[in-house]
């Protein structure tokens, strides 16, 4: 009766961090989502962008996001011309919703949209994306429990072991390449960050200095791995081998590569 | 008769004395120990702006660790040349030196002090005298003297034949070395000075060498091509420019010999000489404010050739689209126009190679290999560009204007069809790529909360103890029952001890009640249990005999080897008057718990 009570309740407790909270909208931000997709329709791309970073405020300052709401930002952004913009959004849409295959499709069209040199992700680096970092955290606990919980088992009962021993293998290997892909996510999550140029006529300086030099001008969307910070610049690269520093206003720092 | 006296050799005595020891007592006698000096001395303390002079620093009797230090001299470049040492013995007395020699190139003319220098040898700093070096400005030869043909080798600057240039236009100057025809032989041409204010100097290169008459005398001409590109309005300077060369000069008749045979084996007289140039300037404009749109800094003469390939692509395709502009102007800061602009197309930075056709790098071809992808087959043409540049002899901007380029672009994916066999529209298998983003979502969906990541939830992160503490109780509890399953002893002293934590209970529950009969019956079956454990037997063969004949071998405290026997006389008395009151029995039963304790401390 003990051992029940305590796996109901431990099954509750992982239930709270595997199934997120799922909060319905407010009738407030709701509103001002459709407000702001009126006014994209209407062709107002400038006030639709305002409306929608509006709810995204109003989303964020009660502690929640939507995928949906940075998607059609990231639309409204494409229209009025500002790729970057669009691809930050997009971006963290996707990190929220990374299985959606609009967010990605959209990302995708936008991306192929910006000049110059870009620092992408690699095929892998897109394919262990498909999991947030939280799903991957989740999997590998569960892999990992799996594995323990089949070693316990095989204490409890040694007649047991010559039919578990397979299915241990099996979640120990499990828990291994879970492991590895969620090291990966981590690394990538909390590592420097991209810098998504969100300006046109952009100067990479050789410096962190206004009168520095310009060293490279990454086109807006451009997407650039961060080196470095200092003040209010990031020292970004290009991916060719071009180093320079950016005014940190005029990029987007996203996770992940 | 002969005395032999110590100290004192007789004729025909040898010394005996090895040679090794007289080399040693020379030595010793020749070393002198000669106090440390340090002096600094210049070759020359006069020399013109171009010609380098040199600083010896010596030491004699000893030297620092590793190359002295030099002051900062503004207007002199110091570089160490490398040490020189000297080592003599003359007289007996022994001397070391050791010379630091460094080059001095002076920037601009004037009076040089090089400061008194301080080194440390040993610990101890020695000081040096200061030192004056005056550098005099170079004096060209008069334009008379030149034209005279009095001066055995001269220089001079032709500049380019244009009132003036523009910010970043290129040109070339011609600096010419003038050999009168008595110079022999020359060689070892250096430039150690070119001045330019507002010029950026290319690659200096040699141009063939003519004669000329200038006066009675006839001269050699070395002209060497100066390429200059002008980087600021205003007055640009060039000079005053000075080289050093050693000419050969026939030797001068008063060596002797007969003069027949002298021009014939005559070797000359070599001479190192200082060549001078005048300074010469030019003006500099800014270029006119009405630049075209597409402008990007080209100025000279070109002509522009577009060629693109393949034009038969599928969307996503690179086309290559090449460029050539031929013609006279800085080649190297031609760029094309920005390609990025171009609707319906992905560029990639422009690749471009230039070929010169002159020596000075005025006047070639520049070609761009520039790559193109259409993204979508709507785009029909490669769109109109052109390539604005200043003309500096026209002054004025032009334009070359390149028309649009008809394409085919298939959809991405479309095999191309060959006319012929076509039996159906390729289109119809297309699969169609994106051509606009997707439309917005109409639902909110549900709101994610912005939490930090599990990973760094300490909640979540304890909680991953739990199966990590389940197997190890699990190993745990494994072990214990693996240990009793291989321990009986082990195993029956647990038995007993839990039978006896138990009998206890019952013994105090019967005191209680008086049950004096079944009291002690089970006093008894606890003592058999208790020493049985102990000693390892039976339980059953525990009687009142073992505590004489084996427990009194285990040298246990006489105290509780009669309060034992006491315990089973009472036993054996209780079968026959087994009517005890109640507080009897608690005091039995506490002295059978005293016991035990006791007994269970023995070590057996």
């Amino acid at each position: 009766m003990k051992a029940s009570r305590f796996i109901l309740f431990l099954s509750l407790v992982v239930w709270s961090w595997i199934v997120p909270v799922l909060q319905a909208a407010g009738p407030e931000l709701s509103g001002g989502f459709d407000a702001a997709n009126k006014l994209y329709a209407e062709g107002k791309f400038a006030e639709a962008v305002r409306a929608y970073d509006q709810s995204l405020q109003a989303a964020a300052s009660s502690g929640t996001a939507s995928a949906a709401l940075f998607f059609n930002a990231g639309n409204a952004e494409f229209k009025l011309g500002q790729l970057g913009r669009a691809i930050a959004s997009y971006r963290r849409a996707a990190l929220l919703n990374p299985r959606d295959s609009e967010i990605q499709g959209n990302l995708d069209f936008v991306r192929n949209q910006v000049q110059g040199a870009s620092v992408r992700p690699a095929r892998w680096q897109n394919w262990i994306s498909i999991l947030t970092l939280n799903e991957g955290t989740l999997l590998t606990a569960a892999a990992f429990w799996l594995w323990l919980g089949l070693w316990t088992a095989r204490q409890l009962r040694p007649a047991l072991a010559p039919r578990l021993r397979a299915l241990s293998l099996a979640a120990l290997l499990a828990a291994v390449l879970c492991g590895g892909i969620l090291a990966v996510q981590a690394t990538a999550h909390f590592n420097p960050p991209t810098a998504v140029v969100i300006a046109a006529n952009s100067l990479a300086r050789s410096g962190p200095f206004d009168d520095a030099q310009t060293v490279f001008a990454p086109h807006d969307g451009a997407e650039l791995s961060v080196i470095d910070y200092h003040d209010d610049w990031v020292q970004v690269t290009d991916g060719s081998g071009k180093i320079g520093w950016l005014p940190r206003k005029l990029v987007a720092l996203l996770p992940g590569a | 008769m002969k005395l032999n006296m110590p100290g004192l050799r007789t004729r025909g005595q040898h010394w005996r004395t090895p040679w090794w020891a007289l080399a040693a007592s020379l030595l010793l006698w020749a070393r002198v120990v000669s106090a440390t000096t340090f002096t600094t001395s210049l070759d020359r303390d006069a020399i013109d702006l171009g010609e380098k002079a040199t600083l010896d620093l010596t030491f004699e009797g000893g030297g620092p660790q590793g190359t002295p230090a030099l002051p900062n001299i503004p207007g002199l470049s110091l570089s160490y040349v490398g040490p020189s040492s000297q080592f003599s013995f003359v007289n007996g007395q022994t001397s070391s030196t050791i010379t630091h020699h460094f080059s001095i190139t002076p920037l601009r003319p004037g009076v040089y002090t090089i400061p008194a220098l301080s080194v440390e040898i040993d610990g101890t700093v020695y000081n040096s005298q200061p030192l004056k070096l005056k550098v005099a400005q170079p004096s060209a030869p008069s334009q008379a003297d030149m034209n005279s043909g009095s001066e055995v080798a001269f220089a001079k600057v032709v500049m380019p034949t244009v009132d003036h240039l523009y910010v970043g236009q290129s040109t070339s100057a011609e600096l010419q070395i003038w050999l009168r025809d008595d110079v022999q032989n020359f060689g070892n041409l250096q430039m150690t000075g070119l001045p330019a204010d507002g010029f950026n100097v290319g690659k200096l290169t040699e141009r063939a060498r003519h004669r000329t008459q200038a006066g009675n005398r006839v001269y050699t001409i070395i002209p060497i091509a100066i390429p200059l590109t002008a980087i600021k309005s205003g007055t640009l300077t060039l000079g005053p420019l000075t080289a050093q060369m050693v000419i050969v000069l026939p030797a001068r008749s008063g060596q002797g010999g007969d003069p027949f045979f002298r021009q014939f084996f005559n070797t000359g007289e070599q001479k190192q000489i200082t060549l001078t140039t005048d300074t010469n300037s030019i003006e500099a404009l800014r270029l006119p404010a009405n630049a075209p749109a597409g402008f990007t800094g080209a100025i000279g003469r070109f002509k522009m050739t577009v060629t693109e390939g393949p034009t038969n692509v599928s969307a996503g395709d690179p086309i290559t689209l090449r460029v050539r502009l031929e013609g006279e102007g800085a080649l190297d800061a031609v760029s094309l126009p920005d390609f990025s602009n171009w609707n319906g197309f992905k560029s990639y930075p422009a690749t471009s190679k230039t070929e010169y056709s002159d020596q000075q790098a005025q006047a070639g071809v520049k070609t761009f290999e520039q790559i193109v992808t259409p993204q979508n087959s709507d785009v029909r043409e490669l769109p109109a560009f052109s390539f604005s540049y200043f003309d500096p002899e026209l002054r004025a901007y032009q334009t070359l204007n390149q028309p649009a380029l008809p394409i085919s672009v298939r959809s991405a994916g479309a095999a191309p069809v060959p006319s012929i066999a076509a039996a159906k529209p390729a289109a119809s298998e297309n699969t169609a790529a994106q051509s606009d983003i997707l439309p917005l979502k109409q639902g909110l969906g549900a709101l994610v909360p912005t939490r930090a990541p599990l990973l760094l939830q300490p909640g979540f992160l304890a909680l991953q103890c739990v199966p990590v503490l389940a197997f190890l109780s699990a190993v745990i509890w494994r072990r214990r029952v693996e240990t009793l399953a291989n321990n009986p002893r082990l195993r029956r002293q647990r038995a007993v001890a839990q039978l006896v934590q138990t009998g206890l209970v019952d013994l105090r529950k019967l005191a209680a009640d008086n049950n004096s009969e079944k009291f002690f019956a089970t006093l008894f079956r606890l003592l058999q249990e208790q020493l049985g454990e102990r000693l390892d037997c039976p339980a059953t063969a525990i009687t009142e005999s073992v505590v004489d004949d084996r427990l009194s071998t285990l040298k246990l405290p006489a105290s509780l080897l009669a309060g034992l026997r006491d315990l089973f006389q009472l036993c054996n008395q209780a079968r026959y008057a087994p009517v005890r009151d109640p507080q009897e029995l608690a005091a039995v039963a506490a002295k059978f718990e005293a016991c035990l304790r006791e007994l269970q401390l023995v070590k057996v």
